[in-house]
């Protein structure tokens, strides 16, 4: 069940031509999640932030 | 449970009645129009003007496809009828014989002139290895 | 009892204390599970007999577009929840879940359209699936945008809460399109009724990458709806003994 379903590292990259559709996707879904957990928790320190001052 | 929240329920429950049946109406009224592409059953029973430009889907004929340069011929068929197209240009990876088939074009002489073929794919997925120990 | 029951974990300082416990532990090991699938399903699967490589996208595409369905019915069940019990939490959980849905409405449609070009040779049609969730992807926009237009908060959670039940129709149509037209797009390959259509060898990873990515954006709902309770509450006195 574990077995690494290609040749070589380059063969893994290419992927027989579909490489360039499959990364491409895995970057945008990577990219997404790292951008709203970012986002969020900048919003959450900012509100602390200006709550600390007003105390 | 108090009766305003009783009131509430049924309020929301109406607005859910309400929107399923405006969308169902809605729906059912563009049905036919809904569909993406027409089987070549219902292409027989259909008067399709020639300048139109229609969409046929189906699979492809075993046997049937002939390459002349760069010119495809093929047939599709929905195994109770079958309309022949003809079609200029790069055909997808995925096009061959007994696979789905979505081809966009003119109808003339029940021929389909094709001016874009796109290939459909099942629900299924399995190894290669495993395709070849269950056709055997 | 139920009133009671909701009230008790409806305060949104109770949730907050009950986040800052269990988000990491939910965060960790769902990123574990996500990670260990994804590679096990992009390096460790065999190739599929029709699509070849191609079919590694399924495993960012169908936890997506699973998950884009499921924050919609989450975002109706809340909208409900606030229109019959008046729950403030539930209002907030509302507009905190509709930029998340959005995001993964997004990929569902990118990823779907990159994963068209090679195997179906066009990145898009107007069938009935993809419009339908083209449609999804445009009522999250709309009511995010609705939201933000009203100054009075009350009456935009209000608002937004109607419109997201009435909105909750396209949900059936767009899992049900593929079978009720004919579409370009494939049918389900896993159902509640019948044996999935994936062998067991590609089924397991994709499993394991729905799991992980929908833990992932829970952690993602937590913190937005975190945001959401501070933006909300920042004059009451309880938020400010919390920071």
């Amino acid at each position: 069940m574990f077995n690494f379903a290609f040749n070589s590292f380059y063969e893994a990259i290419y992927m027989n031509g579909h490489g360039i559709y499959v990364w491409s996707v895995l970057i945008i879904v990577l990219f997404s999640l790292l951008v709203f957990f970012t986002v969020y928790q900048y919003k959450i320190k900012k509100i602390k932030e200006k709550l600390d001052e007003f105390n | 449970m108090n009766s305003i929240r009783k009131k509430r329920i049924y309020n929301i429950c109406l607005v859910i009645l309400f929107s399923i049946s405006g969308v169902g109406l809605i729906l059912y009224s563009l049905n036919s129009n809904l569909d993406y592409f027409f089987t070549p059953t219902e292409l027989k029973n259909k008067t399709i003007p020639v300048d139109k430009r229609i969409k046929v889907g189906g699979m492809v004929l075993k046997g049937s496809v002939e390459r002349i340069s760069s010119k495809v011929s093929f047939t599709i068929t929905d195994y109770e009828n079958s309309v022949n197209v003809e079609y200029d240009g790069i055909v997808p990876d995925l096009f061959k014989e007994e696979s789905g088939v979505v081809v966009l074009g003119y109808l003339k002489n029940q021929m389909v002139f094709a001016e874009e073929v796109l290939a459909k794919h099942d629900e299924n997925y399995m190894p290669p290895s495993l395709k070849i120990v269950n056709d055997n | 009892m139920i009133k009671k029951f909701i009230h008790q974990f409806a305060s949104p300082k109770t949730f907050l204390l009950q986040v800052d416990k269990f988000y990491g532990l939910i965060f960790f090991t769902s990123l574990c599970i996500y990670i260990f699938s994804i590679i096990w399903g992009l390096l460790f699967t065999p190739e599929d007999f029709v699509q070849g490589n191609s079919f590694r996208i399924m495993y960012l595409h169908v936890p997506a577009s699973f998950l884009s369905q499921s924050l919609y019915i989450a975002m109706a069940v809340s909208s409900a929840t606030y229109l019959i019990w008046r729950v403030k939490l539930a209002a907030y959980f509302v507009i905190a879940i509709a930029p998340i849905g959005a995001m993964t409405t997004f990929i569902a449609l990118v990823s779907g359209s990159i994963w068209g070009i090679p195997t179906w040779g066009t990145w898009w049609q107007w069938d009935a699936r993809i419009t339908s969730t083209l449609i999804l992807f445009i009522m999250y926009l709309g009511l995010i945008s609705l939201h933000n237009s009203f100054s009075n908060y009350e009456k935009a959670d209000k608002l937004l809460s109607w419109l997201v039940i009435v909105g909750a129709v396209n949900i059936p149509i767009i899992k049900k399109s593929v079978d009720w037209w004919t579409t370009l797009h494939q049918s389900a390959s896993i159902t509640l009724t019948n044996k999935p259509s994936i062998d067991p060898v590609m089924l397991y990873p994709l499993i394991g990458t729905i799991i992980g990515f929908f833990g992932l954006i829970i952690c993602l709902i937590l913190i937005s709806s975190k945001n959401q309770i501070f933006i909300r509450e920042k004059n009451k006195s309880w938020v400010k003994d919390y920071v």
